[in-house]
């Protein structure tokens, strides 16, 4: 399919006798909010971690611009493009704000070991360029004033804020945000929504796995809907919101969390 | 090599194969239910031989009597160790358990070599010092007492972990300490348990292979590594591997006296566990990267 | 926080008062334990590179000493035996450590945290076999003697004050190194491997890679350590690369905080300190109490653990920051 950034073709991961992700085609448009959504068991997070590469599939391609991704590590993913958040934040605690997103640049920048221990011309340019960079995607999500902050002085909605920053400096074309929402008051879901929109803008595409039904349905222009590993559903948000078996999986839910 | 001498071999790498295998079940014990590699194992192996010796000799303990205080008093320093040292490193990093229990071991051996001073020391035979004949080889009473301990050790085991409640909670932290605390078993104290255990059985090694081998303050080292070995080949997971594993080295490393081939003389002896130990690691590097994969 | 390199008036004055200090002890202030000083500057440079590789990438390694000792051997044979010059010496067993190194790091970061930490303990006994066992290279137990100093020119390092410059010359050298590497993309990115391994990945950072480069570059810190080591008490032997020897660079590394460039200096200089001059002179007095070391290395490793794992040097200093900021506060509030 053209005008896809990254697909995965038949894409199983099976963990022992447990098959988490089955045979699912998944494809996020160019420069579109793609979300993936569904009951909680769904495959939705195994789905995730086999596209940032911390899952190899069972069977299956992912393609990354037009291109198999195979094996490669997580570390080589964000090289080619791929960045992505955890769901469980991992912020750099033993760095400042700014030195968090200046990791981001790892990717972008080449100095090595030499050129840092003899602090030669080359190194200080490129941190001079890491650094003015990191600033402009910190004032991004709105922390430039929390630079040299310690992040875990930072309440959980602006430290997930600072990883989208730190993902964002990698300079990506695909951003991966897992539960991104999650622990957020409605507030900070909004200026969320807007950063997500905002980055959306700047080209990047997005593909968002997430929980909160209202956020999604605000800003995915495709939503794919998985339950028990298998894709069910996917289309537009209003589409998806009729859809009866979309419906039915998630009320089966209810009825279970009855 | 004749047949004597390699039956011979077989015997004294069986009598010593039994001690890695008491010291092993001691690490396999304490990791799986903290997670922590005790670096002290090998000193408390140390402290039943001495401990032993300096009973029987200076308190004119008879040699049962003298077994038990010191195997005793070997659980006890094992329980301080933990509770002192361990539980109060709470939230320490692993590299901090690790140079944790590594102070503890030098700890210990310093404060014998103070007390006991430096010369090797042998505590009476248990049954004294005769031997028996089996196919040319000679095998020695006490040789028969660590085998024969080791196997009751063995099955007095198995049967505290299947059907005492202590043992099956023990079991039940080893193989999931979060699933055993959600179902009421208290985990501070299984790991009190782990390591009061594991002094003890290193304990007892050491009380029982002191009067053959000699004994001094800084045996710990090297009889702790080989335990760790015999653990390792075990997975950390299961105790009768350890067990097997530990007799497999002790057998391994006596042929290579025997063999004495070549330029690996018998100094190189005990190059072999550590061999052993790293061709272990480097099969578990392989496993471990492919769960990395996955995890 | 980790050491990052302020640049403040307080840390050029830091070093220029350690630089001063480093002149005036063993011309003035303490010129008859010049032999120590020499040490702590070796020692200082193990434990750099130890300091680096524990704290930065979390890992463990109990076999440190092997490095040292295969840059001492290797000068050693390679300065008596071959003839060759002592510099060139120096470099080759620095280059060969590192190779080694190098190699052993494919399969060793494999592995994780204890499993690591003993396969390292292997490694390290093994190569201490093999220098005690390898008599007609090494020496056997007796080890090598005859030594040469260094020498440049017509100038011959054959009085102890100048063998103390060279060695801290050395030594300075490699902390500003290690100083630059930690403050750069490097630097971070060990850092961030210390604080989220999987985050680390995520933003590009080959975690594997990492560990394996600053392993040999502390290999060949103790490499040099170990060749300076040589030419200074022109005879080794097996036991000063021990399983212990290992042990008390990781106590030093400890004391000085794990993390810290600097803390190393202080744990080399206290446990140096120690072992080499205070045991020495309680040895004198009470004759029983000489052996203590060992009970004493242990001590400081459990209470340094347990109760200051960053280290007693870092502590101290975050222990002064925190005190300088409420000062600052009360100040700024009144």
């Amino acid at each position: 399919m053209s005008g896809a950034l990254l697909e995965t073709k038949a894409l199983t991961k099976a963990f022992g006798g447990l098959t988490a992700v089955d045979k699912v085609d998944l494809s996020a448009e160019v420069g579109k909010i793609t979300s993936v959504i569904g009951p909680n068991g769904a495959g939705k997070t195994t789905l995730f971690n086999l596209i940032a590469g911390v899952y190899m599939p069972s069977s299956g391609d992912i393609v990354f611009e037009g291109k198999p991704l195979g094996n490669a590590p997580p570390h080589k993913r964000a090289a080619l493009g791929i960045a992505r958040t955890f769901q469980n934040v991992l912020l750099f605690d033993n760095m400042t704000t700014l030195e968090n997103v200046m990791t981001g640049q790892h990717p972008r920048s080449r100095y090595g070991f030499f050129e840092a221990a003899l602090r030669l011309p080359k190194a200080r340019r490129e941190e001079e360029t890491i650094s003015l960079k990191a600033k402009r995607y910190l004032n991004l999500v709105g922390l430039g004033m929390h630079a040299d902050r310690n992040p875990l002085s930072l309440p959980l909605g602006q430290q997930k804020l600072l990883t989208i920053a730190r993902a964002m400096a990698t300079e990506p074309k695909l951003l991966l945000l897992d539960e991104p929402g999650a622990g957020l008051n409605a507030l900070e879901k909004q200026s969320l929504s807007e950063l997500i929109r905002r980055i959306r803008d700047m080209g990047i595409t997005i593909i968002l796995v997430e929980h909160d039904m209202d956020l999604v349905m605000g800003i995915a222009e495709w939503v794919v809907v998985l339950d028990s590993g298998q894709k069910i559903a996917e289309g537009t948000a209003s589409q998806i919101q009729k859809d009866k078996r979309v419906i039915a999986a998630y009320l089966g839910e209810e009825e279970v969390a009855e | 090599m004749t047949t004597e001498v390699f039956l011979q071999s077989l015997v004294s790498g069986l009598t010593q194969g039994c001690i890695y295998a008491l010291i092993g079940l001691g690490f396999t014990i304490i990791f799986s239910v903290t997670g922590i590699i005790n670096f002290a194992q090998g000193e408390f192996v140390m402290l039943g031989g001495m401990l032993s010796y300096f009973l029987a000799k200076s308190a004119g303990l008879s040699i049962f009597p003298a077994l038990i205080v010191s195997i005793i008093i070997a659980m006890l320093i094992g329980a301080v160790l933990y509770l002192m040292a361990i539980r109060t490193a709470r939230k320490a990093s692993v590299v901090s358990l690790i140079i944790i229990t590594i102070g503890a071991a030098i700890f210990i051996r310093g404060i014998a070599g103070e007390l006991w001073g430096a010369d090797p020391v042998a505590p009476p035979y248990f049954t004294g010092d005769g031997s028996i004949s089996v196919l040319g080889a000679s095998i020695q009473f006490q040789a028969l007492w660590i085998v024969g301990v080791t196997l009751a050790v063995s099955i007095v085991l198995h049967l505290f972990f299947s059907y005492t409640m202590i043992g099956k909670a023990l079991k039940a932290s080893a193989m999931n300490r979060t699933a055993a605390g959600l179902v009421g078993v208290n985990t501070r104290t299984m790991s009190l348990v782990a390591f009061t255990l594991a002094a003890a059985l290193g304990a007892l090694g050491g009380v029982v292979i002191a009067p053959l081998s000699l004994t001094s303050y800084n045996v710990g080292a090297m009889l702790g590594l080989k335990g760790f070995v015999a653990s390792s080949i075990g997975g950390f997971r299961s105790h009768i591997v350890t067990i097997l594993g530990g007799i497999a080295l002790g057998i391994a490393e006596s042929l290579t006296i025997a063999l004495n081939w070549g330029p690996f003389t018998s100094a190189y002896k005990e190059a072999i566990a550590l061999v052993v130990l790293l061709l272990i690691l480097l099969m578990r590097s392989r496993k471990l990267s492919q769960e990395e994969r996955e995890s | 926080m980790l050491a990052t390199l302020k640049k403040n008036r307080w840390s050029y004055l830091a070093v220029a008062a350690f630089l001063l200090l480093l002149v005036l002890l063993p011309t003035q202030l303490l010129a008859e334990k010049t032999s120590i000083l020499i040490l702590i500057g070796i020692y200082s440079m193990v434990t750099v590179g130890l300091c680096l590789l524990m704290g930065y990438t979390g890992q463990v390694s109990l076999g440190h000493a092997a490095f040292f000792g295969t840059g001492a051997y290797l000068s050693a044979i390679l300065s008596t035996r071959y003839d060759l010059n002592p510099w060139l010496a120096m470099l080759v067993a620095a280059i060969a450590t590192g190779i080694f190194a190098y190699l052993i790091s494919y399969p060793i970061f494999k592995l994780r945290g204890n499993y690591l930490a003993m396969a390292t303990l292997g490694l390290g006994i093994i190569i201490w076999i093999l220098f005690r066992e390898l008599s007609q290279y090494t020496g056997g137990p007796d080890g090598l003697s005859g030594i040469p100093n260094f020498s440049i020119g017509g100038f011959v390092f054959d009085e102890k004050l100048e063998r103390y410059f060279l060695v801290w010359l050395f030594c300075v050298g490699a902390l500003l190194i290690a100083q630059n590497v930690v403050g750069s993309r490097a630097g971070r990115a060990l850092k961030g491997i210390h604080g989220s391994e999987a985050a680390a990945e995520s933003v590009g950072i080959n975690a594997a890679q990492f560990k394996m480069k600053i392993f040999v570059l502390g290999a060949v810190y103790a490499s040099l350590a170990g060749s300076l080591y040589a030419h200074h008490a022109h005879a080794i032997g097996p036991n000063a690369f021990d399983f212990m020897a290992s042990v008390m660079v990781v106590t030093m590394a400890a004391v000085g905080g794990l993390a810290s460039i600097w803390g190393a200096v202080f744990g080399a200089a206290t446990i140096t300190y120690i072992s080499q001059d205070a045991i020495v002179e309680l040895g004198r007095s009470y004759p029983k109490l000489a052996e203590l070391d060992v009970v004493i290395y242990g001590l400081i490793l459990m209470l340094v653990m347990i109760f200051l794992p960053k280290g007693l040097f870092v502590s101290l200093r975050d222990a002064l920051d925190t005190w300088r900021r409420r000062r600052a506060q009360r100040g700024a509030a009144t």
